[in-house]
């Protein structure tokens, strides 16, 4: 579904990503991106959104080349994305937002999202004024609006506790395999992403060290040696 | 327990509440119009004329800063403008009132919409300077030497149009009696149109965008597109209380051009309150019979920024936003569900 092809970003003189080559994709496969900080995690997800523009290299979506595309036409043929930081829109209420993105991309099946995500309870509430794990469900049910076939999702866990992170994942993992979809989710909790996902990939110092399944991943020594250490 | 279904003392104020408020509303507005004819002495109507026609433009103003956190500093170049090109349209290109209004109207929503394609995208002080910038220009190039055969320079234009617009005569829109029908439903059009804009799903964009645009684009919208539309109408709204100020003036200057008209209108909507579309109308009307008031003693500029300090810190949510504040306060004691949200 999406092919990475020799993808370099650069901040200033920094490269950030250099020359990452990988293949994401196929329904239902929940992809987990693990690293350290500094590692190019977030910077890999900004620029396959369409969110930085890449400084060389090719972004391939669907067989079709998207590298030069803008967001809103990645968001139109299916590629949504959350934020590492909850963006949500503080001052409408969680209905309103949710219905106005469900509008926007022609999505009348909005009830399944909200009860898939337990929204029911909140929707007359402005999403500013919500428990800080339930604005992140917002997040993530803004992206999921207009079944996307490609869900990118930017440390979903942030600020929650390692249980509500699991049960974030759970529900993920859940609505991924139901709809047939592909995730790819980048995480610093080790423990969540090898549990829930069914492809790995470690990325360190902009290049990517290993991909695999999450026994592989533990059993690679690079990896350990580079990033897991005594937690694999 | 927060949200759920809307609870039946909800159901029922809603079910009651918007055909009451409805005939209210229409009842003020024929109050409204009729009852000053009588009521009140011409140089009174004259001040709420003025005070009507600066609370349309404090409602474009108004319009952009609550839905998209846009200030606009040169809304009166726009009104003035309306002015200018309604006066030369007579003068000049020997056009009939009726044509030289539409032309006006016309040449003045361009100009919003090039203006609006250029700066919309910038950020909110960049957007505020820039504002500030075209509308200085404007007024600035009326006093030209070069345009002094169309604009009179410092002099300003006298506009004398023969024949009638909508059945009225020069005479009648010079009249402040004849004039505050007029203005009044004007006033009321534009009020009810920039709420229902407020309404409609293009006012839920806007301040979706104004609150997270980059999520508003990874959701599938132009954030470009709204913004300039919302700049576009706020411009025929000023155009429309441009237009209908030179009828009941017969007079453009280039004071009706400058930073000053914008500041008063901006200043009308802080003290009406920006977050309604009555509150900008009330808050022009507050400001004109306060300028008449202080403006005797020469202290119209100490009491702008006293209105500033005061409508800014004290009471940010103006006088209509704070009355409607208190007035649902004081009805949710007796509502034991926390009212209608």
């Amino acid at each position: 579904m999406l092919e990475i092809d020799r993808l370099c970003v650069n901040y200033g003189r920094v490269r950030a990503l250099d020359e990452v080559s990988l293949e994401i994709g196929g329904e239902g496969v929940l992809h987990g991106v693990i690293g350290p900080n500094g590692a190019g995690k977030s910077t890999l997800l900004d620029a396959v959104s369409g969110r930085r523009r890449p400084t060389q290299g090719a972004i391939r979506y669907c067989g079709q080349d998207i590298t030069g595309k803008s967001v809103a036409w990645r968001r139109h043929r299916g590629m949504a994305r959350s934020f590492q930081r909850t963006s949500i829109f503080p001052d409408l209420t969680v209905d309103e937002q949710l219905r106005l993105v469900a509008w926007r991309l022609g999505d009348d099946r909005l009830d399944e999202i909200i009860q898939a995500l337990d929204l029911t309870d909140y929707l007359r509430e402005p999403a500013g004024r919500i428990a800080y794990g339930v604005q992140r469900r917002v997040d993530v049910a803004l992206a999921l609006i207009g079944r996307p076939q490609l869900l990118l999702m930017d440390e979903p866990g942030a600020g929650l506790s390692a249980e509500e992170t699991l049960h974030l994942f759970q529900h993920v993992r859940a609505l991924v395999a139901e709809r047939r979809i592909a995730a790819v989710i980048v995480e610093h909790d080790v423990d969540a992403v090898f549990s829930c996902c069914d492809v790995v990939t470690v990325l360190d110092l902009g290049r990517r060290l290993a991909t695999g399944n999450p026994a592989e991943i533990r059993a690679d020594a690079r990896v350990v040696e580079a990033y897991l250490g005594s937690a694999a | 327990m927060s949200g759920g279904a809307a609870s039946p003392v909800a159901v029922r104020y809603s079910a009651v509440g918007a055909p009451l408020a409805a005939l209210a509303a229409t009842a003020l507005f024929v109050v409204g119009a009729v009852a000053p004819i009588y009521a009140a002495s011409e140089f009174t109507l004259r001040i709420g004329n003025q005070g009507l026609l600066l609370g349309m433009l404090a409602l474009s103003v108004a319009f952009l800063m609550n839905q998209a956190g846009l200030v606009a500093l040169g809304a009166a170049s726009v009104y003035g403008g309306a002015g200018y090109l309604f006066a030369i349209g007579i003068n000049n290109w020997d056009l009939s009132a009726t044509q030289a209004l539409l032309a006006a109207f016309v040449i003045l929503v361009v100009y919003a919409a090039a203006l609006g394609a250029l700066i919309i995208r910038t950020n909110p002080l960049a957007f505020m300077m820039l504002t500030l910038a075209a509308g200085e220009m404007i007024s600035h190039s009326v006093m030209l030497e070069g345009l002094r055969d169309y604009t009179s320079g410092a002099d300003g234009l006298v506009v004398a149009f023969k024949g009638s617009i909508l059945g009225l005569q020069a005479a009648d829109f010079a009249n402040p009696v004849h004039f505050w029908p007029l203005a009044w439903t004007a006033t009321w059009i534009s009020g009810l149109t920039i709420r229902a804009v407020r309404r409609s799903r293009l006012g839920a964009v806007l301040r979706a965008v104004r609150q997270n645009e980059e999520r508003m684009r990874f959701s599938g919208f132009d954030t470009y597109a709204p913004r300039l539309m919302g700049f576009v109408l706020i411009n025929a709204v000023a155009a429309v209380a441009g237009l209908l100020h030179v009828l009941n003036a017969g007079f453009v200057s280039p004071d009706s051009l400058g930073l000053s008209l914008s500041t008063n209108a901006l200043v009308s909507a802080l003290i009406g309150g920006v977050a309604s579309a009555a509150g900008p109308i009330v808050g022009g009307l507050i400001f004109a019979f306060a300028q008449d008031e202080f403006g005797a003693y020469g202290v119209t500029q100490l009491l702008t920024g006293v209105a500033i300090v005061v409508f800014i810190v004290l009471f940010s949510k103006g006088v209509v936003g704070g009355l409607t504040s208190a007035a649902r306060h004081l009805r949710r004691p007796s509502d034991p569900k926390g009212g209608a949200r």
